[in-house]
């Protein structure tokens, strides 16, 4: 009966395969631009937010940061609880956007 | 066999464990529902749609979700009685009940057969309600025996009610084996068509075979062994229990394709 080994060894396999490709595309959970008008000159920066796990807390973090002078859009990953947020420079830090995206937030409930 | 299976089944069966006590003392925000390939079934329709994921779902329940599809491809079933915890919980209630009863209760022919077709209906009012009513929300949560259980009965959105589904179908699974799966449980209804087509199947070899019956007593899911010369029965979840009951070695063997 060696065809059994078979079975453990596609489980194994299977779901390495799946771990190892979540990497090599993702979808955003949650995009919004919070501005009319795109400014001149926009940069991004990349963080993991701890807590950022489903829609629902996406869509909270975006009321969190969205009336934030300088903050441009928000896109979430809940996969990797990681949020990338334009900003424009003009108008706020690098620093003061990471403060934001490191700063705790409490998702309330309906 | 069993033991090899077995080693598999508690493998995935103290993860989820492990990973209910780490969410019940709030080390991980990450439930069994994470890894759950169902999901990523449901995921499909709002990622199509709209390009995005609803809920707490994410590429990894897709991924895993054509991941199974694979493992069904190759090897049947194989999920139902060699990874999911809910099967593995169900197996060793089923094996209690025959331990005291000395065999295995079996459902009414009639009435198997006439609840059988409750799993699609299951299947539809799931994917249906979650992409209209419940907007893309888990609803099913609710009524979900696996995340009911594996999240320690704390999980989100749970209702009084859920409580009395998990156990009740729990107790109902300790006389029927495998009741959940074999009646109520999606994900087995997605896998039908494509567990019939499985590419590892048990074959029986006539010459060899003494016709005692021992397979069919021992097959949990009530497929009839003895009868057939190849098993493409879309419930054979290769558990390979009628293997290890038959007295006669080599009548009983697993094939890729019948060879």
């Amino acid at each position: 009966m060696s065809k059994v080994i078979i079975i453990p060894v596609a489980v194994l396999l299977l779901i390495l395969v799946a771990f190892a490709t979540t990497d090599a595309y993702r979808v955003p959970t949650l995009e919004v631009t919070f501005v009319e008008e795109r400014p001149a000159t926009v940069e991004t920066i990349e963080h993991e937010v701890a807590g950022l796990t489903c829609l629902g807390q996406s869509m909270g973090f975006a009321d969190m940061i969205g009336g934030t002078p300088g903050v441009v859009s928000l896109t979430t990953y809940t996969r990797r609880t990681t949020a990338i947020v334009e900003y424009d420079p003009e108008l706020i830090t690098r620093d003061e956007v990471r403060a934001l995206l490191e700063s705790p937030f409490v998702h309330e409930e309906e | 066999m069993r033991v090899l299976r077995t080693v598999v089944q508690l493998i995935f069966f103290a993860g989820v464990v492990a990973l209910m006590a780490r969410g019940l003392a709030g080390a991980t925000p990450n439930t069994c529902e994470t890894y759950c390939p169902f999901a990523g079934l449901v995921a499909l329709y709002p990622l199509i749609r709209h390009q995005t994921y609803t809920c707490a779902l994410n590429e990894l329940h897709v991924a895993l979700f054509i991941s199974l599809v694979g493992l069904t491809v190759i090897s049947k079933k194989s999920f139902c009685s060699w990874v999911c915890p809910l099967g593995t919980v169900q197996e060793w209630l089923w094996r209690l009940n025959r331990r005291i009863f000395g065999r295995t209760v079996r459902m009414p022919h009639a009435l198997d057969r006439a609840l059988i077709p409750l799993r699609y209906v299951v299947l539809a009012a799931v994917l249906g309600m979650t992409w209209t009513i419940w907007q893309g929300d888990l609803g099913f949560r609710a009524y979900d025996p696996f995340y009911i259980i594996f999240t320690g009965f704390q999980g989100h959105e749970l209702m009084a009610f859920s409580v009395f589904i998990a156990v009740g179908i729990l107790a109902v699974a300790y006389f029927v084996p495998y009741f959940w799966c074999r009646y109520l449980c999606p994900l087995g209804a997605v896998m039908d068509p494509l567990s019939r087509a499985g590419l590892l199947r048990l074959r029986r070899v006539w010459s060899v075979c003494t016709d005692c019956g021992k397979c069919d007593e021992a097959c949990p899911h009530a497929i009839p062994v003895s009868e057939v010369t190849e098993l493409t029965a879309r419930n054979c979840t290769n558990c390979l229990e009628c293997v290890d009951a038959c007295p006669e070695a080599g009548a009983l063997e697993l094939t890729i394709l019948g060879k």
